[in-house]
């Protein structure tokens, strides 16, 4: 009889100590972009929901995809990604469906973000794969003393007057498809054989109106204000905005009537997630008013709960998408950066 | 060598430990002055070998300085070519013809000159359309011509060149050349080195550029650097443009920053503009966990109103520059151990000399205490060795003085106990020791042994008339008669008063007559005591072992009554025991 007590006595000390064990905290591991996922927000999540929070930073599409399909999705549990870039997460069954109603706090995104069947790309046979969480919109910046009235169209990028003014991206895909929206094209991210001809004519134009194309947002800064530019094509948005405002320049930011193409980067959840409620606490976490307004404050990017101070909702924003040949249109702008003329296209 | 006796329970001696503590003492003090040395040298090579890299850096800078500084002097030169000054304006044509003889020269330039990718006159108009342009293309020569020339005026090497004044030169960020067409130099980290050409009406109508291939110019420049040291280059912000790993390099044009500053933490100093070089000692990468030395310099690039720089560093193995401190370390251990061996001899030398008296006085102190002995003392040392001796020695003289004086006395005491206080004879305690001693001797031998009994004959009277200190003195000198008669074995004993005896061993009757008739007569002259003769006669009794008893007390008492015989016949006379003289008992 105490034998049979004694051993149970054991046995429930066992138990006790084994609890801590089984509510250990968990592990939470974010590949983001930098500025996505500040030490001081994490904390918060880290205390709300007992967990750990590795973050992990990318800087690239190419190092993203890199990441997240080197271990088939099992190295992360939730990521941020573009909605062109999506496509192929999911293609890969990379990126796997969410529950919406773990994710309360998407009731309080924008018009613009709550109807998901019409963001394209982050919803597949009804079901959604991803939340938004920041974009940004590719507007234009004017300075306001050599360009007195706001200019409305993409076309003020070929304007004669303003030449050797004009700064513009160097990027392929971003590129065609604006060229593409400026000539009225319909589908900007699925060229026709014959488009292709007169965008790429249309570029050589745009290449003989502007001073340079930049590639990162400070050297755009830095070309902005030691040139005397009037018009650029803000690849990097609201970002560029911010920069150049705290630089002193008196700029002025508008998406044009052919509407801005934007990148839209999403939250999704990996295929290897080890606890998906946990990854989807995240989600829903990232999408409350002091984080989305960190985002904003500190990184000058546009969240999803409160309409950007630069942008109007009326503003025609079309989100990127997967292009038709991303190979095709990289070498073609190859050569028109190279400086092939025109007769050669 | 005597061991002392208890050496056994003495595990470690005083030598040995003392020798012990001597010996580690030296080793230690050479060891740690060695390894010291060791450190201090080791620390002085590198910090000689990092100054020597940072010297080599600054050299390899200057010789960069002097090269760039070559480069545009040639494109100075080009741009100075008189055909040139063709180009008609505001078309920006230029002659067919000219247009040869540049590209003659330019061919020439780029013959004598292997690390120029290719050189280019590019319009002010026209979009900045190339006029003349030669390529390397796979060790060979291309001339660009016609649909194949390409604008370039949206190029900072043209917009920029173009708003410098006459001889002023441009020098590019060093950056990959993705310009398509470029042959040799297309996807290689090019330097584009230009100069405006100035029209005759004012203004700039062209521009010359030379591109430059980054790492053939380098090759040249660090051909003569020792072969262990890396080479690296970063531009203002950090981002590495030559670097051993060539997957290093130029991270930025794939959309990924790969910096000296993290590389190198040292160098961020650098980069943050604190600080014109750096030096330091560090993990090359996490794949190369080796020690670097590493030296960065921040180096003045283009015009110098224009503030521009990069870094260039120089690394060295921290191994290579060591090697001749291991040689250091390993003469300093030869060292080390050859100053260990005097160490150890001195030790047991010292020791030994500390220990040797210490052992000569123990083995004195034994010697002494065993059998009194004295032997060699360190007395003649002046130390508190010598003094210790010297104590020593006293102690021994001043205990043998107190052992003299007490054998003295215990002699005397013994003396008393076996003697006759008055006469010096054998007293009856020590008579009958002789007496046993005497029995047992004859039972051995088988002999007989004599025991005489004397009285003396009118002694009393003697003590009446002339008082006892006289009879004393009588009896002081007959002691001496009787001792001068009998042989130096033989024993005389006083048994009390008047009573004498003397023992004789192993004798047969004759002779026992014979000495007792020579006793007899020796007593016939008188006895001179104050002045007075005294005569003194004797009556003797004999018994004889074993034939008249077995026991000291049966002999003595024959021997009494054998004496009382002689006196009752008048004295002067000696009878043996007869069985007639016992006292009749019964019947």
């Amino acid at each position: 009889m105490s034998a049979t007590r004694y051993l149970l006595a054991v046995l429930l000390l066992a138990l006790g100590s084994a609890s801590p064990l089984a509510c250990a905290r968990e592990t939470l591991r974010v590949l983001a972009w930098p500025g996505y996922a500040d030490r001081d927000l994490v904390k918060q999540f880290e205390d709300r929901y007992n967990a750990t929070v590795e973050v992990t930073f990318v800087s690239s599409d190419e190092i993203l995809w890199e990441k997240v399909k080197s271990g088939q999705g099992a190295d992360f549990d939730v990521f941020a990604v573009n909605t062109a870039e999506l496509t192929r997460y999911i293609d890969q069954g990379l990126s796997i469906p969410l529950d919406l109603s773990h994710i309360p706090n998407t009731r309080h995104q924008l018009p613009r973000f709550s109807n998901l069947q019409s963001i394209p790309g982050i919803t597949r046979e009804g079901r959604v794969y991803a939340i938004p969480y920041t974009y940004s919109a590719m507007g234009l910046i004017y300075d306001r003393k050599q360009v007195k009235k706001p200019p409305t169209s993409m076309a003020a990028m070929w304007d004669p007057r303003l030449k050797g003014r004009v700064l513009a991206y160097d990027g392929s895909s971003q590129n065609f498809s604006m060229v593409a929206l400026s000539l009225g094209i319909k589908t900007p991210f699925q060229l026709k054989e014959k488009d292709f001809r007169r965008v790429a004519k249309r570029l050589v134009a745009l290449r003989a109106n502007v001073l340079t194309f930049y590639t990162l947002p400070e050297e755009s800064i830095a070309l902005f204000r030691d040139n005397s530019i009037a018009l650029m094509f803000a690849n990097y948005g609201t970002q560029q905005v911010d920069q150049l405002r705290k630089a002193g320049a008196d700029i002025g930011y508008v998406i044009p009537q052919e509407g801005a193409l934007a990148w839209l980067d999403c939250w999704t959840i990996t295929r290897g997630v080890r606890n998906k409620r946990l990854a989807e606490d995240w989600i829903n976490y990232t999408l409350e008013k002091p984080f989305s307004d960190a985002l904003t404050q500190r990184q000058g990017l546009a969240n999803t709960i409160e309409p950007s101070p630069s942008a109007d909702k009326s503003d025609k924003i079309i989100w990127l998408e997967p292009v038709e040949d991303f190979k095709m249109r990289a070498e073609l702008w190859t050569r028109i950066l190279s400086g092939d003329r025109a007769g050669k296209f | 060598m005597t061991e002392p006796e208890n050496s056994k329970s003495i595990k470690f001696g005083i030598a040995f430990k003392l020798g012990l503590i001597l010996a580690a003492f030296g080793v230690l003090a050479s060891g740690v002055s060695g390894y010291y040395s060791y450190t201090a040298g080791r620390a002085l090579v590198i910090k000689l070998a990092e100054q020597g890299l940072l010297t080599s850096t600054h050299v390899l800078g200057r010789r960069l300085s002097i090269a760039l500084g070559e480069v545009a002097n040639d494109v100075r030169f080009l741009a100075r070519i008189p055909a040139i000054k063709r180009i008609s304006l505001p078309s920006g044509n230029l002659p067919v013809e000219s247009q040869n003889v540049l590209a003659d020269s330019f061919a020439a330039m780029l013959s004598v000159h292997p690390e120029y990718f290719q050189i280019r006159l590019i319009s002010a108009d026209q979009n900045g359309i190339e006029l003349v342009r030669l390529d390397r293309d796979r060790g060979k020569l291309a001339r660009v011509t016609g649909m194949d020339l390409q604008d370039k005026g949206h190029y900072p090497y043209v917009f920029q060149s173009l708003r410098l004044a006459a001889g002023k030169i441009y020098l590019s960020e060093i950056a990959i050349n993705h310009e398509q067409g470029a042959h040799s130099g297309l996807e290689k980290p090019t330097l584009r080195v230009a100069t405006p050409v100035k029209s005759p009406t004012g203004g700039n109508s062209a521009v010359v550029v030379v591109n430059v291939d980054l790492n053939s110019l380098f090759s040249l420049l660090k051909a003569d650097l020792p072969y262990d040291f890396r080479l690296f280059l970063s531009n203002e912000a950090g981002d590495f443009l030559i670097h051993p790993d060539a997957s290093q390099t130029f991270g930025f044009d794939r959309g990924r920053r790969i910096l000296v500053q993290d590389a190198f933490e040292g160098a961020s100093s650098i980069v943050e503009g604190k600080a014109q070089s750096a030096v330091m000692t560090v993990s090359a990468s996490e794949r190369q966990p080796d020690k670097v030395l590493a030296a960065f310099i921040k180096l003045p690039y283009g015009d110098t109103a224009s503030n521009r720089f990069v870094i260039l560093g120089l690394t060295q193995p921290l191994e290579n520059v060591l090697r001749d401190t291991r040689l250091l370390g390993l003469n300093i251990i030869q060292m080390v151990l050859l100053f260990s061996i005097p160490a150890i001899i001195l030790a047991v030398i010292v020791s030994r000399a500390m220990t040797g008296p210490l052992n000569m006085m123990v083995r004195a102190a034994k010697r002494f205490s065993e059998d009194h002995v004295t032997i060699d003392l360190p007395l003649e040392r002046k130390d508190e060795l010598g003094l210790l001796a010297r104590g020593l020695r006293e102690m021994q003289t001043q205990i043998q003085a107190h052992l003299s004086e007490l054998y003295e006395s215990q002699r005397d005491i013994d003396h008393l106990a076996h003697h006759d206080a008055l006469t010096g004879l054998a007293n009856r305690l020590m008579f009958n020791a002789r007496l046993e001693h005497a029995i047992a001797n004859s039972q051995r031998t088988d002999k007989n042994a004599a025991l005489i009994f004397i009285d003396l004959d009118s002694f009393k009277e003697i003590n009446d008339s002339h008082g006892h200190a006289v009879g004393d003195k009588v009896l002081k000198a007959v002691a001496t008669r009787l001792k001068g008669m009998v042989r130096e074995v033989d024993t005389v004993a006083r048994m009390g008063g008047d009573e004498l005896i003397v023992l004789i061993e192993a004798i047969d009757d004759p002779h026992v007559r014979f000495v007792a008739q020579k006793l007899i007569e020796g007593f016939r002259p008188p006895i001179h005591v104050d002045g007075k003769d005294l005569q003194i006669g004797i009556s003797i009794g004999i018994s004889i072992y074993p034939r008249d008893g077995n026991s000291p007390s049966e002999l003595l008492n024959k021997a009494d009554l054998a004496m009382y015989r002689s006196k009752k016949a008048g004295g002067n006379t000696f009878h043996f025991y007869a069985a007639e003289m016992a006292p009749a008992k019964t019947g």
